[in-house]
């Protein structure tokens, strides 16, 4: 008995949690007079509220820039958290600690103080309106450091040692030794700072005024904000199915490594 | 690999940072002149630019005008003024916004036009002295010369106003909730109302402002601005009672309170009012050709007295400070405002020129025999009013926006308390500007 | 003397490759992360709009922050948000991690689902939920019209919107907290609950006295980064009300966004900036304080 409450419960969780998205899918298909109503079906269902969408804004071109900005921030964010990481838990030198507390002290700066500096920054570089001032400030994070050095405190010494003593070079080591071996957190970092990034939208609308370089969530943001929907409900939720698809993909066939990637970091918190 | 990566990122700095587009004051070429000259960045003020470059560079082989448009990404007023701090100004430009001018003299990007000779012979003769004055600047120079105006008007659908058996144009505010108690009203019997005597955005974006509250109060005022001599002067009788009208237009529900969804509801005929510009003749002729409506002064308080004036939507003309051939400028900048030239400007943009003799003159004559509607503009042209040269105009309309939310859409506050608190929060902002 | 060769030998065994490795993130702080801390810190003594020089005006932008009416109103209405927010998430996460944690099938399927809205953009959140909070036509007040209630403000009354804004704030982002209950129940040992079976204590004291506080570290991170959140909303009121209606949703950093974008107004955002930053630590240092007093006692 208790059970069957246990599993209505969930199951209207369930329902709370992932009908409201069948609806959106069902409403960017239906004519526009039933998208008001609760239900999915309808008998005509077009794709003519996506038509609109693709020919009112440049959303293609908005999905390739946001491809390429997302890859380019998570490969960089990868690449030199694993080699920070890796200096601050293996190579001895000094300032080592001076600097991980520096990096400590990094994540704990609110982000609203260096908002207006950082894109102050961006102008006089020259970079607003490039994929440079995009990708930029979020090329390294403190927290992809502080994983990948936590994940490397538990190498055992020897491995290394062994690959220094056969003549290996530092970089060798890295390449051959490191980056095999972190591929669980490359995952977690790697999943997080794309799908972080993927949804940013704050950053590329004060960077970024030049349409043909907007990134996804922005272009939408300006269709529903702008006057480009006319008012239509069809078209907006046709532009936010098209938002949400690529994400919801990557993660129908990752969701076990986006659960957990959160669930481990949330644990250091 | 990862050398290649960083040497990538670096060329791909490098690149960025270099490219780097200019543009702005022109070298002369085998010993004549040229100036750059920026028009507004829509279809038929370029049109115009065009036709009056082409015929000066006909006429004046050795003064060369080059037109280039203004990036339609960015608004103008925030293009002219990187130009002037980067001093890539253009010599001329068309399309200054009085609201602006602050903000451009400021930085001492522009050229007392009132330096030239003839201008006290000229610009005068033109723009009737009375309206000419209200663009003087504090410090009594003349920094821009008014070109073109949209006087901000009532619209009326006759067929809905006659319908609901209003046969005479409302034009004062007892008149006006007269008519929005008999038009706004549930025409077909489904349950909701179908016909609404007006309508406006009920968020507080600042330039809606311009189509409502600074219109009326200028109509109310008998031609008072917000400002009088740099300092908050607009709290006073005549805000409150605009304030109290458009209050009386929501609480009686002779408005709307929500977005309309599925077009315009002017062009649907779900509206019998709206305050517009010229520009809104021929939107109607291409969304609702079928539409029988007019066009009247903005109504007034009960007791009001003497004209109607309205809020001008005015470009100005002005010569940059950065200029090289301020005497050559000044000559095509006087070639502009030539009745042959404002009247192209009729015909190509359908907007007023700033002139006192549109309906005296017979040049127009044409024009306006083709173009009736037209005429109403023309009448109110003289007694419009500009925007004031404050600094942050932006944040105090923001702020009165705020105000009109809360007490005009909302009713939460009286029109005296929305009206103090406008005026204290511009004071403020006026204050921080010091 | 002695201290200097020790300093100087402990260079001389410095792994050369650790200042190479690590070069590329001192780069980036010092021009992503110093260089804009002390920019803000020259930043809010200046008037400022890019273009034109920047204008030395000492502390003007602080006596204009303390007697800025929307200042102290967006911080009121994160107070709100967070009221709401925070105690309906703590509510609602732990509920279901409570039952996903029993003995039930399909327990990935659940949190899969739960998570869902997580993964999603905000901007679509947003659009979605803007449909069903619209007034006229909007899903949840169609539905409530049929079974006899009027519609309700949702997001075009000033006292319902930043609620509103709330509760879909929380629908995005209880799925993160779910999960983290999740792995927070088990960690608890199971033997504590035995022992305390054992000595008769009910369900619901076990609840109260083992659960509960064996969760406290996992309540404090769910609290402090949801009022980080809170203090970071932007693109819900920005899409959904703009601010609106009467300002009762303007959130800091919209406020923040505003005056730098719309009014450039830069000195004065920075100032902002700053000082929003500085409530943030303060709520948070005060948040692990109290929570961690509620422990021990």
């Amino acid at each position: 008995m208790k059970r069957l409450v246990v599993y209505t419960v969930l199951v209207l969780g369930a329902v709370v949690f992932a009908y409201p998205f069948l609806w959106m899918i069902a409403g960017s298909l239906k004519p526009e007079l039933e998208i008001t109503t609760l239900g999915l079906l309808s008998e005509e269902f077009s794709a003519r509220s996506y038509e609109h969408v693709l020919t009112k804004i440049p959303i293609a071109r908005a999905f390739l820039n946001s491809v390429i900005v997302s890859a380019a921030t998570t490969s960089s964010v990868v690449l030199f958290g694993s080699l920070v990481g890796y200096a601050l838990a293996k190579l001895r030198f000094v300032g080592s600690k001076a600097l991980y507390l520096l990096i400590l002290f990094t994540m704990m700066i609110p982000f609203q103080i260096v908002l207006i500096p950082q894109y102050i920054l961006m102008v006089k570089l020259g970079w607003t309106d490039t994929y440079m001032g995009l990708v930029a400030p979020a090329m390294m994070t403190a927290f992809s450091i502080v994983l990948f050095r936590q994940f490397f405190m538990g190498v055992p010494q020897a491995l290394i040692d062994a690959a220094r003593i056969d003549g290996c070079s530092e970089f060798g080591i890295v390449y051959r030794i490191i980056w095999p071996l972190s591929k669980p957190v490359i995952v977690t970092v790697g999943l997080l700072t794309f799908m972080t990034n993927w949804n940013e939208v704050l950053w590329p609308l004060m960077v970024v005024r030049e349409r043909t370089l907007m990134t996804m969530p922005q272009i939408v943001t300006l269709f529903t904000i702008g006057g480009a929907a006319e008012s239509q409900l069809g078209p907006l939720l046709a532009a936010a199915t098209l938002l949400s698809l690529p994400v919801v993909v990557a993660y129908v066939f990752f969701q076990r490594y986006f659960i957990e990637s959160m669930a481990s970091t949330g644990i250091k918190g | 690999m990862r050398r290649l990566l960083e040497i990538f990122l670096a060329c791909l700095c490098a690149g960025v940072i270099s490219c780097s587009e200019k543009r702005g004051a022109v070298d002369t070429h085998e010993g004549s002149v040229e100036l750059t000259y920026w028009p507004a960045p829509n279809a038929q003020e370029m049109e115009l630019a065009d036709s009056l470059v082409r015929v000066w560079n006909r006429r004046h082989p050795g003064i060369h005008v080059i037109m280039q448009p203004i990036p339609v990404s960015q608004s103008t007023e925030e293009v002219l003024l990187a130009a002037i701090a980067g001093n890539t100004t253009p010599d001329v430009c068309s399309n200054i916004w009085p609201g602006a001018l602050h903000e451009y003299t400021q930085a001492g990007g522009l050229l007392p036009l009132d330096m030239f000779a003839d201008f006290d012979s000229i610009v005068p003769v033109r723009t009737p002295s009375e309206l000419l004055g209200t663009f003087r600047s504090p410090d009594g120079h003349f920094y821009q010369l008014p070109w073109k105006t949209n006087p901000v008007m009532m619209f009326y659908n006759i067929g809905l106003l006659e319908e609901a058996g209003v046969h005479e144009v409302p034009l004062t505010y007892g008149r006006y909730l007269a008519a929005g108690r008999v038009v706004t009203r549930d025409r077909d019997g489904d349950g909701s109302i179908d016909v609404w005597m007006g309508e406006r955005d009920i968020r507080p974006i600042w330039w809606q402002r311009l189509f409502d509250f600074y219109p009326f109060y200028i109509a109310a005022s008998g031609g008072k601005t917000l400002f009088t001599g740099g300092s908050v002067s607009f709290d006073d009788r005549h805000a409150e009672e605009v304030f109290a009208f458009f209050q009386a237009c929501y609480r009686n529900q002779y408005y709307p309170m929500t977005f309309f969804q599925g077009g315009d509801p002017f062009f649907l005929g779900k509206k019998a009012t709206h305050f517009s510009g010229p520009w809104q003749i021929a939107a109607i002729a291409k969304f609702a050709p079928g539409m029988r409506f007019d066009v009247a002064p903005l109504p007034v308080p009960d007791d009001h007295t003497g004209p109607v004036y309205t809020s001008g939507d005015y470009k100005n003309i002005a010569i940059f400070g950065n200029t090289k051939h301020p005497k050559e400028s000044w000559e095509f900048v006087k070639f502009l405002i030539t009745a042959e030239h404002d009247l192209l400007m009729l015909e190509i943009c359908n907007q007023i020129p700033v002139r006192g003799d549109l309906l005296t003159d017979s040049l127009f004559a044409g024009y306006f025999r083709r173009n009736p509607l037209m005429v109403r503009f023309a009448e109110q042209a003289v007694f419009t009013r500009g925007m004031d040269a404050v600094p942050d105009l932006k944040e105090i309309f923001d702020t009165i926006s705020q105000q009109y939310e809360i007490c005009a859409v909302y009713g939460e506050k009286s029109p005296r308390e929305a009206v103090r608190d406008a005026a204290q929060h511009a004071r403020l902002i006026i204050e921080w500007n010091r | 003397m002695r201290y200097m060769t020790a300093v100087r030998g402990a260079f001389k065994r410095s792994n050369r490759y650790g200042y190479l490795f690590v070069l590329p993130y001192v780069i980036f702080f010092l021009a992503f992360v110093a260089f804009p801390l002390v920019f803000s810190l020259i930043l809010v003594f200046h008037r400022w709009n890019i273009v034109t020089p920047m204008e030395w005006v000492g502390l003007k932008n602080f006596v204009r922050l303390i007697h800025d009416p929307l200042f102290l109103q967006s911080v009121w209405n994160t107070l709100t948000f967070l009221f709401i927010h925070i105690p309906l998430q703590l509510v609602i996460a732990l509920g279901l991690a409570l039952l996903l944690n029993s003995r039930i099938r399909f327990r990935s399927f659940f949190r899969a689902i739960y998570f869902l809205p997580v993964v999603v953009s905000g901007v679509a959140v947003t659009i979605l939920w803007q449909q069903l909070y619209a007034f006229d036509y909007g899903v949840l007040n169609t539905v409530l019209n049929s079974i006899g209630i009027s519609s309700i403000p949702w997001i075009v009354d000033a006292r319902w919107a930043m609620p509103s804004i709330a509760v879909m704030a929380t629908w995005k982002n209880v799925g993160i907290y779910i999960v983290l209950f999740l792995v927070g129940l088990q960690t608890i040992p199971s033997d504590l609950y035995e022992a305390a079976s054992i000595d008769g204590a009910t369900r619901t004291r076990q609840f109260f006295h083992i659960t509960l506080p064996m969760l406290n570290p996992t309540m404090i991170v769910i609290v402090v980064l949801s009022t980080i959140g809170g203090f970071s909303l932007f693109i819900e009121p920005y899409v959904l009300t703009g601010g609106g209606p009467m300002q009762s949703t303007l959130s800091a950093v919209l406020y923040i966004y505003n005056q730098a974008f719309y009014f450039g107004h830069m000195g004065y955002a920075a100032t902002l900036g700053f000082v929003f930053a500085l409530i943030i630590l303060v709520v948070v240092v005060l948040q692990r304080r109290v929570i961690e007093a509620e422990q021990t006692s």
